[in-house]
């Protein structure tokens, strides 16, 4: 009967096989996966509340408090806000819900670093629970300076620095003050305004001209004689049953791809897209990270893109144009200037620099991390030329900053409700990328009112990086 | 104060553990000719060892943070708990005589852990559970009688198969859907799983079937009247159990032929069946779906598993502390994923020191199953020994979203009434094959003929 034993033994091996496949995956579980699965924001766990713990501190890159939690005479933590509305749309708000920072890191603002020996202190001395601090990677001077520029004009700024991904500034406006928002909750959550919308992450927008980026990849690489090849701008071009027009029907005259992106020629846009083909634009839209789950802490919505291998001509010229169908959140515009300042290299963007311990020590550094190559360096590299021709030459000149080579794009995206929307997205200095902006500014009354607020947030913000 | 308490509680639970684990290498090392304790002292400390775990989790149980005292109700079902535990201990050496001492204790750990998640999640189903238990010990306790009442229950093969069947035809008319398997029987408002039941049979008759000499008529007409209850049981949508009943038939299969040809032709087989039911049935792509990439569903197909690794990895090694965790967030937490909530509250190390408890039962088993002297019981014990290893596997593994989920309980843990009293029973023929086998006479078969040798009696 040995074999019957010999085959025991086996069945006995390849069980415990299986027992030890357990054991080796459940290891990589909690110690591999463990952040990428636990900080999903589907997992209920992060949202626990403990009132017997101070919440931890959100401050700022520089140490600024944004937000921070008081103890009130009655034992219980009252949590205030020192900036109020002017970090509101980064900190979010913890009372009627959670939404922001607050929200997305609740876990580690509720984490007792060293619990066991706090929760002695606490009871041999009395001393208070305090759970960690979240360092963000916003400059509040930076912050502050978008903030005052917006002003009371509906719309957003974000501000990120290219090689990383870091958000250096998030403004939207309409704002709140987060230290009301239990009191207000009613009038907040009626308010047509949709105050409590992040217009920076949440807000769509069709992109108008800022678009002709995404378009100007699509020529180069699918046009392999895009540096020859010109176009003769009427002002106004036919197509199926769409008529495109260029900005106040100014005929362009001849046009190469830099000068139609410098002049921002809606007709050689349009014309090259029906050459392309539908399939081919989306493909490019697509490798631009136009469809990719940024990633980001704070909640934001995904980009639209509206168009399909079949969609028809108009679709397409309007879609080459920024118009149509296709919608962007200001985070990703500022995303796309930052993988186009950064040889092509799309980083994740991110908001939370860092955790530091109730002790002082910091912990738990983000690790800026690649999202996608949009293009090869290369052709980031003359996209970049042609968006510094576009602030010198053409029109973003508004933008331009004294003593900086600026790189930008204009935008004007045309809106069913009301006025256009004007847009500007770029970066500085051009030869060494320090920062990447998107401004949007909603129904605007000046042409290109997003362009000159962009040159002074550009400004400030350079100067703010230079001095540190 | 508590909650220093049950900070440090993470690391006295995982201390029980691993010493528990740790006595049980003991043992098995005397076993084996080495030294490295008393491996009598090391069954008592064994058995210490799940009285302490009992007493501090409940002790952690019982205090109402709100109202800052003692909840009496729990403190007195914990103190029944306690009761039940000792009198199994008491028991168990007495009816089993000789019996291998570290199946009890590990099955009792188990069974401890199963009250104490139970009361934690819902103190109802604890109750309940503990009272299916008592009924488990009890079935179990009687057993040795009624094998000794019935000495030769091997010749009723035929009876097997055909109550088998019957139970699951009747499953499949009156059957009572729950979590998506129509495996429920409800008669007179009591609720079980005919697919628990079953699995004693279903040993059973293979066991009978393989203990005289294989030819190929027996191949066949257990193959495929094996096929035939894996199929009603995928039509019942339960798939884990048709898994099981699968890898049971198969491994029994080879112990009984010794040829590795035909257990790999039958794996080649049930690849090509599943792949066959893939495309057939729409549930069984659910659950692929949902295992592959459970994120790109996680409010309706991924649900379960996302919250379950939420539960595993949130906390980390340690766990968050016994009823500081969120277990209630998974469906079903009570049954399937009762692994979760162990892991998400006692912690991952403690998780795994409850699968180094299977692989201790599992070599408990296998060693009754190399050492009984009758083919028959041998093929018993092996049968039993993978069943419940081979579940225990497709459970933990569904849950930390190694392989597809089948919805079928942890043995000796998960709330279920059936499924505690089956796991008992089976545990209780381990055993009885192990402490009473050797008396009965001895085999009259002759050797199988798909193997390559065989025999009745060996050595």
């Amino acid at each position: 009967m040995n074999n019957m034993k010999r085959s025991i033994r086996r069945i006995f091996w390849l069980l415990v096989l299986c027992f030890f496949l357990l054991l080796g995956y459940i290891g990589k579980l909690v110690l591999v996966d463990r952040t990428t699965i636990s900080t999903n924001s589907y997992n209920t766990r992060l949202r626990y509340v403990d009132h017997t713990i101070r919440r931890g501190d959100i401050v700022d890159i520089d140490g600024e408090v944004l937000a921070t939690s008081v103890l009130q005479g009655d034992g219980t933590y009252a949590r205030e806000y020192p900036r109020a509305r002017m970090a509101a749309h980064i900190t979010g708000y913890s009372s009627v819900g959670k939404t922001g920072v607050e929200a997305a890191e609740n876990f580690q603002l509720l984490t007792l670093h060293n619990e066991f020996l706090q929760r002695i202190a606490a009871i041999t001395t009395g001393k208070e629970l305090v759970g960690n601090s979240v360092v963000v990677t916003v400059d509040m001077d930076i912050q502050t300076t978008a903030g005052n520029l917006l002003g009371n004009a509906k719309g957003a700024i974000v501000v990120m620095e290219p090689s990383t991904g870091r958000v250096l500034a998030l403004q939207a406006y309409p704002d709140f003050d987060p230290n009301t928002v239990a009191a207000n909750w009613e009038t907040l959550k009626e308010d047509e305004k949709s105050p409590l919308v992040n217009r920076a992450t949440q807000g769509l927008y069709p992109p108008g001209s800022t678009f002709k980026l995404i378009s100007a990849l699509a020529v180069m690489e699918n046009a392999p004689n895009w540096q020859t090849r010109t176009y003769e701008c009427t002002g106004e071009a036919e197509f199926e049953n769409k008529v495109i027009h260029c900005y106040n029907n100014k005929a362009h005259g001849t046009v190469d791809l830099k000068q139609a992106l410098t002049v921002s020629c809606n007709c050689y846009f349009a014309q090259t897209a029906t050459e392309l083909g539908a399939a081919k634009l989306k493909q490019i839209m697509e490798r631009a990270g136009m469809e990719m789950p940024a990633g980001f802490d704070l909640a934001y919505s995904r980009n639209k893109i509206g168009l399909e291998a079949g969609s028809t001509e108009s679709e397409l010229v309007e879609t080459a144009i920024g118009q149509g169908k296709t919608a962007v959140t200001p985070l990703y515009m500022a995303m796309l200037a930052s993988a186009i300042a950064n040889e092509g290299i799309m980083m994740e963007p991110y908001i939370v620099d860092h955790i530091q311990y109730s002790s002082g020590e910091a912990g738990k550094q983000t690790v800026p991390k690649k999202l996608t190559e949009i293009r090869t360096a290369e052709e980031a590299a003359v996209l970049r030329d042609m968006m510094v021709s576009v602030v010198e030459n053409g029109t973003g000149s508004a933008a331009g900053v004294k003593g900086v080579t600026v790189a930008g794009k204009t935008g004007t995206a045309e809106n069913a409700t009301g006025k256009d929307h004007s847009w500007f997205v770029g970066f500085a200095p051009a030869e060494d990328p320090k920062i990447a902006v998107a401004v949007v500014i909603e129904n605007s009354n000046a042409y290109g009112s997003a362009t000159p607020i962009a040159g002074k947030v550009i400004q400030e913000a350079l100067n703010q990086i230079e001095n540190r | 104060m508590l909650d220093l308490l049950i900070l440090l509680s993470r690391y006295l639970f995982v201390f029980y553990i691993g010493f528990f684990l740790w006595q049980g290498i003991v043992y098995i090392a005397y076993e084996q000719g080495g030294f490295l304790g008393s491996p009598y002292h090391a069954v008592s400390i064994q058995r210490r060892l799940i009285i302490l775990m009992h007493i501090t989790a409940f002790l952690i149980l019982a205090y109402n943070r709100d109202t800052g005292i003692y909840d009496w109700k729990t403190v007195v079902f914990g103190g029944a708990g306690c009761i039940f535990l000792l009198a199994a201990i008491h028991f168990l050496d007495r009816f089993y005589y000789e019996g291998c001492p570290l199946i009890w204790t590990g099955m009792l750990f188990l069974m401890d852990l199963s009250l104490i998640m139970l009361q934690r999640i819902d103190a109802m189903l604890a109750y309940k559970q503990l009272l299916w238990m008592v009924l488990g010990l009890a079935g179990m306790l009687l057993l040795p009688f009624f094998f000794r009442l019935i000495p030769r229950f091997e010749v009723f093969e035929w009876a097997y198969i055909i109550v088998c069947y019957g139970l699951l035809l009747c499953t499949k008319i009156f059957g009572v859907e729950r979590h998506g398997s129509t495996n429920w029987l409800s008669i007179g408002g009591l609720t079980f799983q005919p697919s628990e039941l079953i699995k004693f049979l279903f040993i059973f008759y293979l066991a009978s079937v393989f203990r005289k000499r294989v030819e190929w008529k027996e191949f066949i007409i257990t193959g495929v009247l094996s096929a035939g209850v894996v199929m009603l049981l995928v039509l019942q949508k339960d798939l884990g159990s048709a898994l099981i009943f699968f890898m049971t038939y198969m491994v029994m299969l080879y112990i009984a032929t010794a040829n590795e040809f035909l257990f790999l032709l039958g794996m080649g087989a049930a690849s090509g069946a599943a792949a066959v039911a893939y495309k057939i049935f729409s549930h069984v792509r659910v659950r692929v779906a949902a295992w592959q990439n459970p994120w790109a569903d996680i409010d309706r197909g991924g649900y379960q598993i996302v919250n379950s690794l939420f539960a595993i990895t949130t906390w980390g090694l340690l766990g968050s502390g016994l009823t500081k965790g969120m277990p209630k967030s998974i469906p079903v937490v009570e049954s399937d994923f009762i692994f979760a909530a162990i892991c998400e509250e006692f912690g991952t190390v403690f998780g795994a020191g409850v699968i180094c408890i299977f692989i201790m039962l599992l070599y408990r088993g296998v060693r009754i199953a190399l050492d009984s002297k009758r083919r028959y019981y041998s093929i018993l014990a092996i049968g039993v020994t993978t069943m419940l290893s081979f579940q225990a596997f497709i459970i933990i593994g569904g849950v930390i979203k190694l392989i597809p989920l089948t919805g079928v309980t942890l043995p000796f843990v998960s709330y279920g009434g059936t499924s505690v009293l089956v796991s008992l029973m089976m545990m209780g023929l381990l055993q009885w094959v192990c402490v009473y086998c050797e008396q009965n006479g001895v085999d009259e078969e002759a050797p199988p003929i798909l193997g390559v040798e065989g025999g009745d009696t060996y050595e």
